[in-house]
């Protein structure tokens, strides 16, 4: 429908390309078991440095059967020089490919396929994916595979709620602990024998902190406060102790508060 | 320092900041845009055989592909094929499908491909290598080599003197026959019907205008049956005279009028009769367009629609065709009503229907009689001209519903369902040029009344304060309304505070190109405030937008500025152009930040006016590739000039951003001893390319004195890929593409250098400033120590910008755009130190500091994808602003898509994350509270009874 001249200088142009092209498959791997689930983004593309007015970026998208194919790869004279491109596979960021290496011959036919690292010299190449065929007829459309690093991970994990995380916490554990005892020990207490009884209340009582918690168990109002301030009156440890000699009740002190 | 250390460290820990996957679409949000949809390649299609539901198709101006979802107006997939035609293409691309294909067919240039409708991938390709692509048409006829849900393409390549018909095979895009037509007639058009294969080719007359010449062409083989020639010369002057071709139809139709638009011309293809049918003008005033729309469906009835527009009105004409006589006559009318009207043709089964909606109303009647099947009421009337619609007609029973997709001269596509919006996407963002913060002037009065207590005495101040605290009581009653909402809300919401008020929800002023200027709300996730046209043009080369509370200015390039209200959109003033064409706009920026004076750069780098009360310096660049520092007062001669070697171009000039606060002037070492920082205010990065010997050369310019502080050049640099640079605190950065240039260890592919700028090599040494408190640019400026390092990088970077926070105390990021993945990426600062050990292990203080071992490939983690999955395409520029939180950095990026997000380099360790649970702690209280109040009397009933026992 919209015409121009100018479209029909192409003709030229587009003559002296060779069919050669080349195909790059996506096997299933470990990481990729589909190469289906690849997004539509996805792309290949070929990249060197321009020299002689070749296309020096070339890019190809993924097709319906998940391959990237390059049509027409580019060619110059036949006195040009072999061309040596850098082939990335990306896919919206999502799965990493291995870089390769693609050598092009000046007639557009390719050379070889290495695959290539990363910061490291371009001569330093890996496994070789294709070759020429020096002694036989060339080959015009090349497959390779592709080869799946692996996949990015785009998100954080928030910490689940369980409730063994729960139990886990030493908060937790200590309070458990604790609590455990505060309602163990008197019945262990009860079924002791009398004597022994005693002997153990005794004993307790001469350290000041056990003697202050047991206070609190058999129902004191100690207090707490006053006692580590170092207030409130005269020691209750002591004075329970000489109490406990005198008149062998079992109170606690004097200052107890009474109701 | 010590707590940012303590950050530094929290950041050497996890080194991400990722996004959880329920913040995405909370924190974030995205505009897919595809563009101005074009009439002809816009449809609805099911996108299988199988599917019940269909998708909504269309081919942009900016030629991407795409397929939106019509429930929702969200993108299901989108292909850009501007680049893949060798040949520019001429105007609008070709998009065709059909029921009972699962493929569309589209065309560019010489580039003609077939995508899958479900994905969007690519099903076969073709670049024609005689010419570009005509017109394109899918053969709805199956014959019997064919497999179903798979239709050949019929094209037509126009190439030198020749037109070429060729049918292409579904599944290979091999060509199944080729028709060569070398009789040096225009090729114009294809059509087809369920028998024959039409090709309209225009020969030029003896005198002037053209005869319409029909070759009836045999599907199967592509042989010429017989071939037709229409006396049309009288009529027909160019080829956009000829207004409609009709394609896949029982009965296809050419359509054109006479010249002076009296009657219409029809002819059924394939026959010799011309219908001639005189044009009922009743509104009296000049037709000013007419559209045609007919079913494309082979087994629908022959029925047509044509649509004329006066200036103030429009009326529609529907024909019917007579399958055995081929005569054409007119069915009924729809009435002349004033106000833009667009109307659609939809199919179902055979049955035609056409959907018109005009300003106030949506009305779908069926082809074969007058009788209105619907009338909607619209429910906000838009005062948009609506420019072309597709509709889809359900039929239920008796009453129909429709939904159609109305495109509005303004940029909005609009799914309209039986008269309700169903959604709106503003197309017209991709053409933002220019975008800026806007600043509201509601913290201003706050800030402008401390300032007021400030200056006073103690017991005005205090007075002041204290009237002012009382003025505020009057929100009171207001506030205390809302809080049992606010309170009910904040623990049911997401978010565990609402942060709005903490500077995350700004407004984004964005100008585009064809003279619209928007307001985005990042609070809402980037919804459009609101949009006026500001300037009535196609082409407003923006080259600066500034924002001052209340108000943001944009300047063109013709010397020209408008002024807009950022709360309402309204115009408050406007500039008038001036004769000088301008480079770009500098800024000059009073000490506190306030006041903006703006002045214009001439394309020869001298600034339109001097200021002669301003203290300040410029630094400019010239179209020629200059570098010119000026005084403000003068604007006659400049204080130094920067050229690069000959051979090299300035490409590119960066200063550091405008807000670039610094936390600490030094870095602490491991050993406790402190490396000072070079923090020069003024500092330029030039970037200039010599593209014969593929080198790139950057050079850090001191702005006042012009004095070149360092240089480095790249060797093997390709100055046709976008070379990034970007600058901050006491570091700059830059990327490109490296080659292989000769020395053995070069390699191939990207790279992003870094340099960090020291005021002396050793430690606890500021180098010959020692302790002096202030220098000179012009006396002795000391030149910094570099320390630089290279990374390779997996990919290109289009563009860079730096995170900005408050205070500068959270680590920066490095936001970098990549065009290849259609991403965007912070990379975290601490992991580009360039001090990190090379070829051995940090020493324990190294490791202390955060360093690690230097790997030469830098990989980007996934976890530094701001746009995590998104695929954010076409970003020009990407925008930071600091918010109240320090943590918090805003991010905004435009140019095509919109995208939008909130930056946490150091991780967001000033708010309650949604891993904080209100509900919980709302809970526990409760259980604990319960607990109490069960175990008290237990506790006070044991205390009696011992008591008692005692």
């Amino acid at each position: 429908m919209h015409f121009s001249l100018s479209s029909l200088l192409l003709l030229g142009i587009s003559s002296l390309v060779s069919a050669s092209s080349l195909t790059i498959t996506i096997p299933a791997s470990g990481p990729l078991p589909n190469p289906h689930v690849l997004p539509v983004t996805s792309h290949a593309t070929l990249t060197t440095l321009p020299s002689g007015g070749k296309d020096h970026i070339l890019s190809a998208s993924l097709t319906r059967s998940a391959t990237f194919v390059f049509h027409n790869l580019p060619s110059s004279g036949p006195d040009a020089q072999p061309e040596s491109y850098l082939l990335d596979i990306r896919s919206a960021g999502d799965y990493v490919f291995v870089p390769y290496r693609v050598d092009v011959a000046a007639d557009g036919s390719i050379l070889g396929i290495w695959e290539t690292f990363r910061g490291n010299p371009w001569d330093n190449r890996g496994a070789e994916k294709y070759i020429v065929d020096v002694a036989g007829k060339k080959q015009i459309d090349v497959v390779v595979e592709a080869k799946v690093l692996g996949r990015k991970v785009f998100y954080e994990q928030r910490a689940q709620f369980s409730p063994l995380s729960l139990v886990k916490n030493p908060m937790v554990l200590i309070a458990v602990v604790a609590l455990g005892l505060m309602f163990v020990m008197p019945k262990l207490m009860e079924n002791m024998d009398p004597e022994m009884r005693a002997e153990f209340e005794q004993h307790s009582r001469s350290s000041p902190i056990t003697g202050a918690t047991s206070n609190a168990m058999a129902g004191g109002g100690f207090d707490l406060a006053s006692w580590m301030a170092g207030t409130g009156g005269p020691n209750p440890t002591a004075n329970d102790a000489a109490q406990a000699g005198s008149t062998g009740r079992d109170t606690s002190g004097p200052a107890r508060r009474r109701g | 320092m010590r707590l940012q250390a303590a950050l530094f460290f929290a950041a050497c820990l996890s080194p991400a900041a990722a996004i959880y996957p329920d913040e995405v679409n909370h924190i974030d949000f995205h505009h897919a845009l595809l563009g101005t949809p074009s009439p002809d390649s816009t449809f609805f299609l099911k996108p299988s055989p199988a599917s019940n539901a269909s998708l909504l198709y269309t081919l942009s101006d900016k030629l991407l592909l795409g397929a939106v979802n019509p429930r929702d107006g969200g993108l299901v997939w989108r292909q850009n094929i501007s680049r893949s035609a060798d040949s520019p293409a001429h105007g609008a691309g070709l998009l065709r499908g059909l029921d009972g294909n699962d493929a569309v067919v589209g065309a560019v240039g010489n580039y003609i491909a077939s995508w899958s409708a479900q994905d969007g991938k690519v099903g076969w390709e073709n670049r024609v290598s005689e010419g570009v692509v005509g017109d394109l048409e899918l053969l709805e006829l199956e014959d019997a080599t064919a497999t179903s849900g798979v239709r050949d393409t019929i094209a037509v390549v126009a190439s030198e003197g020749a037109g070429i018909v060729r049918r292409l095979n579904g599944n290979t895009g091999k060509t199944v026959w080729e028709y060569k037509d070398t009789s040096g007639d225009v090729p114009f058009q294809v059509s087809s019907s369920s028998t024959e294969v039409f090709y309209i080719s225009l020969q030029s007359a003896m005198l002037k205008g053209f005869k319409i010449k029909v070759t009836v062409l045999d599907p199967s083989t592509g042989q010429q049956t017989r071939q037709q020639i229409l006396n049309t010369e009288a009529d027909v002057a160019t080829p956009e005279s000829v207004l409609y071709v009709g394609a896949n139809s029982a009965s296809p139709i050419i359509l054109w009028t006479d010249k002076s638009q009296k009657s219409l011309k029809v002819n059924v293809i394939g026959t010799k009769e011309i219908n001639s049918i005189t044009i009922d003008n009743t509104s009296g005033s000049e037709i000013r367009q007419i559209t045609v729309h007919a079913p494309r469906k082979l087994n629908a009835l022959p029925h047509f629609l044509v649509h004329f527009e006066t200036e103030a009105g429009a009326w529609a004409e529907v024909f019917h065709v007579d399958l055995m006589s081929a005569k054409v006559t007119k069915a009924y009318q729809l009435p002349y009503l004033t106000g833009q009207s667009a109307v659609a043709a939809s199919v179902i089964d055979a049955n035609v229907y056409f959907t018109r909606i005009t300003d106030l109303e949506a009305v779908v009647v069926s082809s074969a009689s007058h009788g209105i099947l619907g009338r909607w009421d619209l429910q906000k009337p838009s005062s948009d001209i609506a420019l072309h619609s597709v509709s889809e007609v359900v039929a239920k029973g008796k009453s129909v519903a429709v939904r159609s997709a109305l495109f509005r001269k303004h940029g909005d596509w609009q799914l309209i369902r039986n008269g309700q919006i169903e959604w709106s996407r503003h197309e017209d963002l991709i053409d933002a040029v220019a975008a800026t913060w806007a600043e509201t002037d509601a913290q201003e009065d706050l800030a402008h009344e401390l300032e007021v207590e400030g200056h006073e005495t103690l017991y005005g101040a205090y007075l002041h304060r204290v009237k002012r605290h009382i003025r505020d009581l009057e929100h009171l009653p207001d506030w205390l309304k809302d809080l049992p909402k606010r309170i009910l809300s904040s623990i049911l919401t997401d978010e565990v505070s609402n942060l709005d008020s903490f500077g995350v929800a700004r407004s984004v002023i964005v100008a585009t190109k064809n003279g619209r200027v928007y307001a985005l709300d990042t609070g809402k996730h980037g919804a459009v405030s609101w949009g006026v046209q500001a300037v009535e043009t196609s082409q407003w080369i923006v080259k600066a937008i500034l924002a001052s509370p209340g108000v943001a200015t944009i300047y063109s390039d013709d010397g020209s500025s408008v002024t807009v209200d950022v709360s309402t959109g309204e115009i408050v003033s406007r500039i008038e152009p001036s004769n000088s064409k301008l480079h770009s706009i500098a800024v000059f920026e009073a000490q506190d930040g306030s006041s903006l004076a703006t002045v214009g750069v001439r394309e020869d780098g001298t600034p339109v006016t001097a200021f002669v009360n301003e203290d300040g310096f410029l630094v400019t660049t010239s179209i020629d590739g200059r570098v010119l520092g000026w005084f403000a007062k003068d604007n006659k001669t400049p204080v130094w000039e920067f050229v690069p070697p000959s051979g090299e171009k300035v490409v590119d000039a960066t200063a550091r951003p405008a807000h670039d606060p610094v936390a600490s002037i030094g870095k602490v070492l491991g050993n406790r001893s402190v490396l000072y920082k070079y923090l020069n205010p003024n500092l330029a990065l030039v970037t200039a390319v010599n593209e014969q010997t593929h080198t790139a050369s950057f050079y850090l310019l001191d702005g006042v004195s012009g004095k070149v502080l360092h240089a480095t050049t790249q060797a093997g640099v390709d100055s046709t890929q976008p070379i990034a640079s970007v600058m901050s605190e006491n570091w700059f950065a830059y990327s490109f593409w490296g080659d292989v240039d000769g020395s053995e260890s070069s390699a191939k592919g990207y790279q992003l250098v870094i340099s960090e700028l020291y005021e002396s090599p050793f430690p606890n040494d500021r180098g010959v400033l020692d302790s002096a408190t202030n220098y000179s640019s012009t006396a002795t400026l000391p030149l910094p120590h570099v320390i630089s390092q290279a990374f390779m990088i997996p990919e290109s970077i289009s563009h860079m910008a730096v995170t900005q926070t408050r205070q500068g105390i959270t680590t920066r990021q490095l936001l970098c755009t990549l065009p290849f993945s259609n991403s965007i990426v912070g990379i975290p600062r601490p992991v580009l130190d360039p001090r990190r050990p090379v070829d051995r292990d940090p020493t324990t203080a190294e490791a202390e500091e955060g360093l690690f071992r230097y790997a030469p490939y830098l990989d980007f983690d996934g976890k530094w994808y701001l746009s995590h999955t998104r695929d954010v395409a076409g970003i020009k520029a990407v925008l930071s602003s600091p918010t109240l939180l320090e943590s918090t950095s805003l991010v905004f990026a435009y140019g095509s898509d919109i995208y939008g997000t909130r930056a946490t380099p150091s991780q967001a360790f000033d708010i309650l994350g949604k891993s904080f649970s209100k509900l919980q702690l709302v809970l526990t209280v409760v259980a604990l509270g319960a607990g109490v109040t069960v175990l008290a009397p237990m506790t006070r009933r044991k205390q009696v009874n011992a008591l008692w026992r005692a």
